[in-house]
């Protein structure tokens, strides 16, 4: 059995890989693709915990969920980057700031 | 699968009872398939078709949440909480909502004749449903699944009406920054289940996990899990968003970023507070101490941020993160028994809102354009209306003889009430940034004003030929100025109905 330090230490590294690629942006897709590693990492966390919860399985259940929701948002965010494409020829979010201070 | 069978009875028979309380919900939910049906066969017929059916949806909900029976009993193995808290909450929502539907109408009917509406209405219905679920629940796969609804509803709805580059930026800002702020509340919540084992955060299995694991690993969990509910509520330093959507968003749809979401929000927040800050455990202090810490925050920069805007939409924006500030004060008095003043504040806040986001759309078609400058002079065209949006301005002060002056009243009494029973320095300060951004606030509010009356008309463009009216919408904006300063001069009308058990 592989103890739980193991996965935690994974879905650390997983996290911090996803929230690199959101924070050094240059392309919303990417964004896209951390958040959900992001997301990912904590699924991971849930199911690795949800081990010791034999008796009502929240962690299972709550992963679930996690994943429907993550790809609800996901669709949801990639038609939303399409149109912004539509209207500005890039996806890059440096260069999409008409709205500003 | 064998040892489930003699339980499978009583199992059933909770769940068919926990429907009965479910009823307001499973309205909403009706009507969200109804307006689909409606806006998909009946529309090409009438064309408020599905507008109606939002609307029955929408007074049917009120009313079975008014008649609600609230008992406190368990409602799906105590995954929801039905009491007279969320009650109250539910039927500030359902106004909130039903006011938007009909701004998005109106909204609709002058600037886009040819689009299809029938679709943000049943959207409208969804996001509802997701902020009825925030206030009713104190278990976590709840709180997120609620958060989740009413994000990915908000982003539709900002990008719904799209049309130019400038609401398209404003809705792939939203989606990204909301998108970022629910992964981190996500892997917060997977924390604090590893820690715990549960994930009720009334339950005392989270208060013994949570006293058990170790501190800055628990308080890291915590600030995750503050991450999401910051995001949705807007308090610093997650309001980064709120000035560039609110100003890209089309004006009725601000009106929905600005006020319901922050009801349903600030709802699950305050039972948090309360369940948390009720043991005397070192969480229970950081909990208390960031509030305390994010409030006196929140209130300085949304106000001292606003005084140098040009955009009535951008000052709104500030606007709502300063008072956000106020509403963390609120909750505070929440946590100490009296649940009267957040809920007068928040009804207050709502009114504000919306009067003043009515008088925004009005303004934003006589005159295409949002930007103070363009204003100039305009106080002698539309007397009536400037002078009105003056009273709100001065009900978002909190000056008297509005209803904003007695919402900050009651809570600036109540803080101070806590401060001469507790002796907490923290509170006193609380109070003395609360006193002087509200005399701060002043400066913003009435450039509108001065603006309106006192600037000499520049050579604008006379009001594009659009034909429709929007007497609607300026009724209703005028109606509700006229209840914020009914409601300042007599409070009790709407103390006495929060009051009652």
């Amino acid at each position: 059995m592989i103890p739980i330090t193991h996965f935690l230490a994974v879905s650390a590294c997983i996290f911090c890989i996803g929230l690199y690629a959101v924070v050094s942006k240059r392309n919303a897709i990417m964004i896209l693709v951390g958040i959900e590693l992001m997301i990912n990492a904590a699924i991971l966390n849930l199911v690795a915990f949800g081990r010791y919860d034999r008796a009502e399985y929240g962690g299972q259940v709550f992963a679930l969920f996690a994943i429907v929701l993550a790809a609800a948002a996901v669709a949801v965010g990639l038609s939303i980057i399409l149109m912004a494409y539509r209207k500005y020829k890039t996806i890059n979010p440096d260069q999409i700031t008409d709205l500003r201070d | 699968m064998y040892e489930f069978a003699p339980q499978i009875t009583p199992i059933i028979d909770h769940i068919i009872d926990s429907v009965r309380s479910f009823r307001p919900e499973l309205a909403i939910s009706i009507a969200f398939i109804g307006t689909i049906f409606c806006s998909l066969f009946i529309d090409k017929y009438w064309k408020q078709s599905s507008f109606s059916s939002f609307l029955i949806g929408i007074v049917a909900a009120g009313y079975l949440t008014y008649t609600q029976n609230v008992e406190n009993l368990p409602v799906f193995f105590d995954m929801l909480r039905v009491d007279s808290f969320s009650q109250y909450a539910r039927i500030i929502i359902l106004f909130g909502v039903a006011i938007i539907g009909l701004y998005i109408q109106q909204y609709g009917s002058y600037q886009l004749p040819k689009k299809r509406l029938g679709d943000i209405y049943a959207i409208l219905l969804a996001t509802t449903l997701g902020l009825h679920l925030l206030t009713l629940t104190t278990h976590w796969i709840m709180a997120f699944i609620a958060v989740e609804m009413v994000s990915i509803g908000s982003y539709v709805l900002v990008a719904y009406f799209a049309q130019n580059k400038k609401e398209s930026e404003a809705a792939m800002k939203y989606v990204l920054f909301g998108s970022t702020c629910a992964a981190f509340m996500l892997y917060g919540l997977s924390l604090l289940y590893g820690f715990t084992g549960s994930l009720d955060f009334t339950s005392i299995a989270q208060m013994k996990g949570m006293i058990a694991a170790p501190t800055i690993l628990s308080t890291l969990a915590l600030l995750f899990v503050f991450v999401g509910i910051g995001f949705k509520l807007g308090f610093v330093p997650f309001h980064v968003w709120t000035p560039d959507v609110y100003e890209g968003a089309p004006t009725p749809i601000t009106a929905f970023l600005a006020t319901v979401p922050k009801v349903g929000a600030i709802v699950l927040f305050s039972r948090l507070i309360l369940a948390w800050t009720a043991s005397p455990f070192y969480f229970g202090e950081v909990t208390l101490h960031f509030l305390c810490f994010v409030a006196i925050v929140t209130m300085l920069i949304g106000n001292l941020v606003a005084l140098r805007q040009q955009n009535i939409k951008r000052l709104m924006a500030y606007s709502s993160v300063g008072h956000t500030g106020f509403l963390l004060l609120a909750v505070l008095s929440y946590v100490h028994h009296e649940p009267e003043v957040l809920f007068f504040y928040l009804s207050t806040y709502i009114l504000m809102n919306l009067a003043v986001f009515g008088f925004i759309m009005i303004l934003e078609k006589q005159t295409g354009s949002a930007n103070l400058p363009d204003y100039s002079g305009q106080g002698k065209r539309f007397p009536i209306l400037f002078t009105a949006l003056t009273f709100a301005g001065i009900s978002l002060v909190g000056l008297p003889p509005t209803s904003g002056f007695v919402a900050k009243l009651l809570v600036f009494t109540s803080i101070f009430d806590l401060y001469q029973t507790v002796d907490q320095s923290l509170y006193l300060y609380l109070l003395i940034v609360g006193v002087l951004t509200s005399v701060i606030s002043l400066f913003y509010y009435l450039k509108i004003p001065m603006y309106g009356f006192l600037r000499q008309t520049t050579p604008s463009k006379p009001a594009d030929g659009v034909a429709t009216n929007s007497h609607i919408v300026y009724g209703f904006a005028l109606f509700f100025t006229l209840l914020l300063l009914l409601f300042g001069l007599f409070p009790d009308l709407l103390l006495d109905f929060f009051r009652q058990p």
